[in-house]
This record gives structure tokens, sequence and C-alpha cells, in this order.
């Protein structure tokens, strides 16, 4: 066995040793929101992860309790947040997605004066930072009489500037434009040549689009807090901000609502990770 | 099997198909129109009985019901000022908290956004029924602009088991030095058994709520009751160089333990420090509910004065019920007020849910206060704040009381630090070091206060 193969042959458990090894490292957070979010307020001090006690293993595991879980949705309005949580993500990230997807198609393969101005003016706002649009969105949305409202949320993020360069990005490099004249020779309308032949050869994009959207109105807190100012309307991020207070925090209904509030978005991304991964890594090598 | 459009991948449908549920959920769900007064809060602590009250209220007032909402107070602050500066919605009733008020009362007095109470609760005889110290936080250039919610006065609570095991009389103490002296058989220095040490007290330079606290009670301030900055008035040059000395010489008698964090709990299990000064509202939520693994081990006393015969009380926060100026329902709103806050109900509710005394004097004779606390080794709990109570200090409304108490800490951190670095350990040869760095944050903060054309013309 040569020098290569034996290094290959011990480096490969080596390499997976150091992966594992940082893999847990990542979850010690997780583990400790778990099992913190199933501590009594007595014991959440007195342990790090599981109460200590004589039961299997070293753990109290009788002294585990929902009542976290029980106060949370009893004292706050975690389930109709929840709704909200997922009204919003959901709906921004479909609408960002098509929005984004047709002005991207527009830029991309329409002939029109000023394109080049326009695709610069998209760019320039892409890079706009978020914060600094906060007031004058707030404004704006204010003098529309739609503040605490979910349109006053939902308008602002339906044409994202980033997803409509992503998209003709996205287009430029994956459609050939010989497709698209074919089709239109062939009598297709550019409402069906969107859906039926565009649409679909971008499909990871979209895919990877519409998770990233809603990863990010998931967690999105400043924008609800300032436009959603209702208790019925606020999302999970800005309900949980709210467990806090100045005479302290109840760390355990903290843990609660934290684990109530990632889990839908561990499930999701767990059940579609795939087409998220192939999505943001379509076009990476050539093919 | 029927198959899905191919323009969208497995996970767009997925997401159609929660897009789609939770609009009908949301449509479902619409809350009516609501027509009810806006009661915006603070505190999650407050919620349970408040939602109690406001229940009994609306059942007894179907024509004035109340909502409560609850937001961080940082989102509440942010709202509130964007309300006062702009006019955007607001609650018609609201809780502030002391750290969050300040802004609200930098402009001109009659441009402040809370109804002004003053001629209200001097009708009603509440300027006598009120703890009158609970007031200061909540009046600007004479004026009151809110209800206070408690008194919030500050004791020292101490390792009962450890003092008692080591045979201390605590009735000795009555001053600093005495607790010090008394208490010195406890402490431990860092290293000394091989192990982190023990001190006396909580406190460290940089953690202005003590500064603020201790200064308070030793009858110091930094601002004057015009609002004038005082920081470099000599009595807080000889505080400052007296605190100083706790956290410098070979055995520091203060230690960090964070007030709010599970390290600074876990110093606090670990009998790593004998006595810390605590408001009801500290030893109701903070010590009882998140440290519960103390409980029979500590015991409550008068913070021990700085001179013989000095206060043996200070107060640590504070949250006032205003009504929003803008609020086309005053009326509904002061009458909600009273209810809320005038109520024996509430008061008994906030002492046994969060330990918090009522502000209300008719309501010190409740028997509620004179109950033994098994956390506090079957101490009346109540009873030993509610005495403090009439003796809490006044404090500043300034809106820039924030910046003068960071600078105040600064000096405090300096004079700690020059110290250290000269060896020092005479508080009396502190002084002039304290005294050079306070005019310094006196003339800075004098510059800022200045700048503010309301505050700093005379009246």
């Amino acid at each position: 066995m040569n020098a290569r193969r034996l290094a290959r042959v011990l480096g490969r458990p080596l390499l997976y040793a150091f992966l594992v090894l940082f893999a847990a490292l990542t979850a010690v957070p997780f583990a400790w929101m778990i099992t913190s979010a199933f501590k009594s307020g007595g014991d959440f001090f007195l342990s790090l992860f599981l109460p200590a006690g004589n039961g299997f293993l070293g753990v109290a595991w009788d002294h585990l309790t929902l009542d976290n879980f029980r106060r949370l949705f009893r004292e706050v309005p975690m389930a109709r947040s929840l709704v909200n949580s997922v009204f919003l993500a959901s709906v921004t990230s479909l609408f960002a997605t098509l929005c984004g997807a047709m002005g991207g198609y527009a830029l991309s393969r329409f002939e029109f004066r000023g394109r080049g101005l326009l695709t610069s003016l998209v760019l320039g706002t892409a890079i706009l930072p978020v914060p600094l649009l906060l007031a004058p969105r707030f404004e704006l949305i204010y003098h529309l009489h739609l503040l605490d409202t979910f349109a006053g949320y939902l308008l602002p993020q339906l044409a994202p500037a980033f997803g409509v360069f992503l998209f003709r990005q996205a287009m430029l490099n994956h459609i050939p434009a010989e497709i698209i004249e074919s089709a239109r020779l062939e009598g297709c309308g550019e409402i069906r040549i969107f859906f039926t032949l565009v649409l679909p050869l971008v499909r990871p994009m979209v895919g990877a689009f519409i998770i990233i959207t809603f990863l990010g109105v998931w967690n999105d807190f400043i924008g609800p807090q300032i436009i959603l100012q209702s208790a019925g309307r606020q999302p999970l991020a800005v309900t949980l901000a709210g467990l806090g207070s100045n005479y302290g925090n109840d760390y355990g209904m903290m843990m609660a609502g934290t684990l109530v509030s990632v889990a839908p978005i561990i499930c999701l991304f767990l059940l579609l990770q795939k087409e998220f991964i192939s999505g943001l890594t379509s076009g990476t090598v050539k093919g | 099997m029927p198959r899905l459009p191919s323009f969208l991948s497995p996970a767009a449908w997925v997401i159609v198909g929660l897009a789609a549920a939770s609009t009908i959920g949301i449509c479902l769900m619409r809350p009516p129109a609501s027509r009810a007064l806006q009661f915006w809060i603070f505190a999650i602590q407050h919620k349970p009985f408040y939602q109690t009250a406001i229940a009994g209220w609306n059942h007894t007032h179907p024509d004035k019901p109340v909502e409560l909402v609850l937001m961080s107070g940082t989102a509440l602050q942010q709202r509130m000022m964007s309300s006062f500066f702009s006019g955007t919605p607001i609650a018609d009733v609201l809780e502030v908290e002391r750290s969050n008020i300040g802004p609200a009362f930098a402009g001109p007095l009659e441009k402040i956004g809370f109804v002004d109470l003053t001629d209200r609760l001097r009708d009603q005889g509440l300027l006598d029924g009120i703890n009158r110290p609970s007031f200061s936080p909540w009046t600007s250039r004479g004026r009151i602009f809110g209800i206070p919610h408690d008194v919030h006065p500050v004791l020292l609570a101490y390792r009962a088991d450890l003092v008692e095991a080591a045979g201390i009389d605590v009735s000795r103490i009555e001053t600093w030095d005495d607790y010090f002296r008394v208490m010195a058989p406890l402490q431990v220095a860092a290293g000394e058994s091989g192990g982190p040490g023990r001190a006396l007290v909580v406190g460290w330079p940089s953690d202005y709520y003590i500064a603020e606290m201790l200064l308070l009670e030793s009858g110091g301030a930094i601002f004057d009751a015009r609002g004038r900055p005082t920081l470099n008035a000599p009595f807080n040059a000889r505080f400052l160089a007296r605190l100083a000395t706790w956290f410098t010489g070979p055995r520091p008698v203060a230690r960090s333990v964070d007030w709010f964090s599970a390290s600074g709990h876990r110093m606090l299990l670990d009998g790593l420090v004998v006595g810390l000064p605590v408001p009801d509202w500290y030893a109701g939520i903070i010590l009882k509910l998140e440290i519960p693994g103390l409980a029979g081990k500590l015991k409550l006393m008068p913070l021990p004065a700085w001179e013989r015969g000095g206060r043996r009380t200070s107060v640590w926060g504070g949250t006032m019920l205003g009504i929003a100026k803008c609020s086309p329902r005053r009326e509904d709103a002061w009458e909600f007020a009273q209810y809320l806050y005038l109520a024996r109900a509430t008061a008994e509710a906030l002492f046994r849910r969060n330990g918090i005394v009522s502000p209300i004097r008719s309501h010190w004779t409740d028997p509620v206060y004179d109950q033994p606390d098994p956390y506090f080794c079957g101490q009346p709990v109540g009873r030993l704040f509610l005495d403090q109570a009439p003796h809490v200090p006044v404090r500043t409304s300034s809106p820039f009381n924030e910046q003068a108490l960071t600078a105040f800490d600064n000096c405090l951190i300096s004079v700690t630090d020059y110290a250290v670095r000269t060896g020092r350990a005479d508080p009396a040869t502190l002084v002039p070091e304290a005294q050079r760095l306070l005019d310094q944050a006196q003339r800075d903060i004098t510059a800022l206060v200045g700048r503010n054309a309301f505050l700093s013309s005379p009246p």
C-alpha cells in the first residue's frame, strides 16, 4: 500500500470524525433548547441539559414537564401567531417568487428601450441595506393607511430586487433564446411560454428561492414588529420577543416558544432539503 | 394518479398548500373590528392577573371594553415615541417602565404625549393616598403623567444558612462598615482555598444599576429637583471614592454576579457571595421563580446605611400607567386606570404572583403582606418591604438620566482603576481623583442637557 493510498484510507475516517465532531457542536444549542423547554423553573439553572436525579442515566425523568408549553399556549396567542407566520411566509414566498421570476424573465428575454437602465436600477436597489428602507417604508405604509394590515407587510415584499436579478441570471444561463423563439413561432402566447416553458426550466431555482424567502419572512422580526401592531396579526418572531421583560425572563417558556417556532421550519427544511440544495447549486457546474 | 403541473416543484407545491390553508385560517380567525380601549403592557409577568381584572371590567362595562396587548419594552417605547412625534396609532392606556420613559419628557411640557394627571390625582386624594416618592420618576417640571404601579424598595438578601452557621448576629449591622466587619469571617479571597472564594456583597464597577441604587440610598443624586446635572457635587465624589474601595485591595468585598443570567444564578446558588441588594420584584420574580434552589437559604434585612441613622433602603426599577393624550376616550381610560391600579384585588395579585408591593398606602394593611414566606425562611417579606416603602429615595425623571448614569459609572470605573494602579485603599485619598473625573462628566452632561432648549431654559 503506497503512502497516498494509506493517507486516503486513514484520511476518510478522520474526515468523518472531524465532521461528526462539528455536527455535534452545532447540535449543542439545539439540545440545550429542547431540554430546557421541558424543564421546570426549579431545574432550569441546576443542570445544563436534563435535570439531574436518580433515574436512568442519572436523569430525573419525572422532573420533565410540559408545563412550559401549556402556559405558552394559555398565556400567549401562540396558535394565532403560528398561523400568521405560516400565512405571511408562504404567501410572501409564493408571490415574491412569481413576481421575481416574471421580472427576471422580462429583463432577460425581452428587448425594450431602457432595459439596461432598468436592470441597473434593480441591481442598485438590491444592494441597499434593508434597515435603510425601514423608515421610508413605514411612512409610505402609514400614508397608504395600510399600517397594521397584512397587505401593509406583504405589498413591499412582492417583487424583491434580489429575486428579480436572481431569476434574470438563471434565465440567461438556462433558457436558450431559440426555444422561446420556436414557441412563439408555434403561436404560443407569452403567459403560456412563461408557465409551461420558462418556469419548468428554472424549477430548481424556483424551489430554492421559495424556501429562502419563506425562511427570511419566517425569521423576520423588525418588519412585522413595525407594520403589524395588533397582537392578533403578529407572527411568532414578534410574539416570542414579548416573552422577555424588564422584570426578568421565563426561560422555560421562551425555550418552549423557540422550539414551537423552529420546529415547523426544521420539518420543512428536512422535507425539502434536496430541492433546496439542488436549487442553490444549479449552475455551479457546467453541464 | 393526477400529476401536478410541472412548472412548480414538489417543494413549491407544499408552500402553495400552506399558503392556501393559512389563508383560510386567517379568514376564519379574522378578529372583529375592535372598538375596545387599547391597553399596552410590556411585562408578561403581569398579564395573567390583568387579564382576570380586564375580564371583570369588560363584564361590568360592556360599552367600554378593554383589549390587552403585550409587547416588548423596546417595541412599546418605539411605538410610543413614534406616536408622540408623528401621530401614529398608540394605545389609550399604557404601562411604561422607567428606563423607557425618559424620551417622553424631553420636549415642552404641553407637548408631552401623556395626559397630565396632576389635578385628577389631587382631586381624588391620590397624591396623599399613593406613596409620595413613587411619583417622582413620572413627574416632569412639577406635573405628574402617570400612576405609579409600584414602590420597588430595596432590601439586602443574605445567605442566612451561611450567616447562621457562622454564628453571626445580623442585628448588630446598621451601616455598610458594620456589615463588612460583622460578615468578615465569611469572606474568602479568590484562590485562598483553591476555589473562587466568597465575596460579601454583589457589585462591580461597570454595573450602573448598583451604582445608582447605592448613590440614591446614600442621599446623593445626579440631577437636582429642577433637572439640572449635579454629578460633581462633593457628596457624590466622596460616595464614589468609598464605593470604589469595595472593588479594590487584596480582598475586595464586592464581586461581579450578573443579575439576570444563568451564570449569575449559579454563583448565588454556589454561595460565592453572601448578600445582594434586591428590590421586591427581584425577590419575587428573579429569586423565587428563577432560583428556587435558594429557597430556605435567604433572609432579608434593611440595606445597611452609609452613615449611622441613615436611610436603610433604596429603589430599583419602576413602572407607571399613563393615558395617551391623543386618545379619543380619555375619560374612559382614566376610569379604567383607576379600576385597575387602585383595586385591592390587583394589589394582592401583584404581590402574590410577583412579590411587588403596592404604592397605594391604604392597601398596606392587607394581611397578605404579613404572610410568612417559606422562600425567605418564613419572614413576612411584604411587611419588610413595606416598612421601607415610605423611605425610598426620590428619583429624577430627566430624559438624560441614562447618559448621566453612564457618565457617573464611567467615573466609578476610572476611580477604581486609579485605586488599583496607585494602591490607595483609603477613600479619602481617592476623593480628589473622583472629583476631577466628576467635574469632567458634569461638563459633558451639562453640555448635553444644554442642547435641549425646553429643559435647559429657566422656567
